[in-house]
């Protein structure tokens, strides 16, 4: 069904998910480029098959390790042609892990968003620590770490204590409407890109504050 | 992201240990080797440390990296993770070490970790011969494998940047502690890694069937 719904959307015109846009290519195939790369006249790199796409998301242009895939440093400069579907839903997974997926689930009313009290609480080991995370503490963090401009694209589900986190972030972040990019394009090919519970980077980033203030 | 009904999970890890038991179950609501959750069937497999072909592969790198160092005269160390929070973590290094010991192809074969005694910053003091051939039990040329042991071995220093990753393979045999040293690559980087996925799912169907 993925495949079938990507399919579907290609025809009709274009994704754009994240930085990524896939159009279809003449005469056959796919073609993946950043938002940015995308206008005629372009000189850029051509490589062929999903697996250049693990190269490309590795490192952002100052060729420092990505570790969040969500952020908005995808290098610019490359263009990915791929044969297939299969091929286009394998590197949208490659760029945005579950990100297309997560959407569909959204849209059927599936996406269950978790609370970072939970996420927090059922966390062992080192992170244990992290449950003594504050409220405010946890405002602060979202507001450094997950906002659009040099944090994470994604668009905010989760809640803190069943509220957005949003004393640092604007309504939009939050918003499954709105485009975290600010200078988007084309409005009607986009794809919500969507965060349904705080990630192990944000854990770990919470287990630094709980330290540094416990010390 | 997952659309079929039957879904294998194999964790790509080296060993049973912290993750394998509690984190992996934990994150996808594991209940058992099988669970059954939204009209799904989740069967966990083995880590891919635990197929029986990991002894070949250990040797294979061994004898890939110290190629001109008599095996009769070398110590070989498999250098795993090793954690206090759970004593699974070391067993399946120490077993690949029994295993490689019972083919008599080296004369002195240990085990030593990063977290747990033997620490491998003891190598010297651990192998006797004049080669020491050292294969990290790893599933990736990560942090561990390109920084961490390298200090801890005495071949790298701490402040050297991870910019010259590869570089720390180039230089084999280092000489140090009067001994010829040999350090490979994580063993999870071989292409035989896929067809060790492949018999891992093959191995559960068989045990649970």
């Amino acid at each position: 069904m993925i495949e079938q719904l990507l399919q579907e959307r290609l025809r009709a015109g274009a994704i754009r998910l994240g930085e990524l846009i896939v159009r279809q290519a003449e005469p056959a195939g796919y073609v993946v480029r950043h938002w940015q790369d995308d206008k005629p006249e372009q000189k850029l790199t051509v490589k062929t098959g999903s697996i250049a796409a693990l190269e490309i998301v590795r490192y952002d242009a100052e060729m420092n390790y990505r570790p969040l895939k969500g952020a908005p440093n995808l290098r610019t400069g490359w263009e990915l042609r791929l044969d297939s579907v299969a091929e286009v839903r394998q590197t949208i997974d490659y760029f945005y892990p579950g990100a297309f997926a997560t959407w569909l689930a959204y849209n059927r009313g599936e996406v269950m968003p978790v609370d970072l009290r939970q996420t927090l609480a059922r966390q062992t080991g080192m992170y244990r620590v992290t449950q003594k995370l504050t409220d405010s503490q946890a405002e602060e963090l979202a507001g450094r770490f997950c906002q659009s401009r040099s944090g994470c694209l994604r668009t905010i589900l989760w809640t803190v204590d069943d509220k957005a986190p949003n004393r640092y972030l604007p309504s939009s972040k939050f918003d499954p409407q709105a485009d975290q990019l600010a200078e988007r394009r084309e409005a009607n090919v986009w794809i919500p890109f969507l965060c349904v519970e705080a990630c192990n980077l944000f854990v770990a980033e919470a287990r630094k504050i709980v330290k540094v203030h416990s010390t | 992201m997952v659309e079929a009904t039957d879904v294998y999970i194999v964790p790509n890890f080296i060993s049973e240990g912290y993750f394998t038991a509690k984190v992996i179950p934990r994150e996808l609501e594991l209940t058992g080797a099988i669970t059954v959750k939204d009209r799904r069937i989740l069967k966990y497999c083995d880590p891919v440390g635990n197929d029986p072909r990991m002894t070949d592969l250990l040797l294979h790198r061994a004898g890939e990296v110290a190629a001109d160092a008599p095996p009769h005269e070398s110590s070989l160390v498999i250098v795993a993770h090793g954690t206090g929070l759970n004593e699974n973590s070391a067993v399946a290094a120490k077993r690949q070490v029994d295993a490689i010991r019972d083919r008599g192809i080296y004369p002195e074969v240990v085990a030593a970790f990063m977290e747990e005694e033997p620490e491998i910053s003891q190598w010297a003091n651990l192998t006797t011969q004049p080669y020491v051939v050292i294969v990290p039990f790893f599933i990736s040329d990560g942090l561990h494998s390109y920084q961490d042991i390298p200090v801890l071995l005495g071949i790298q220093n701490e402040d050297s940047a991870p910019a010259s990753q590869q570089e720390v393979f180039r230089h084999n045999p280092y000489e140090l502690h009067d001994r010829k040293l040999y350090y490979a690559g994580a063993i999870g980087t071989d292409p035989m890694m896929a067809d060790i996925i492949l018999d891992t799912v093959e191995r559960f169907d068989l045990e649970h069937d």
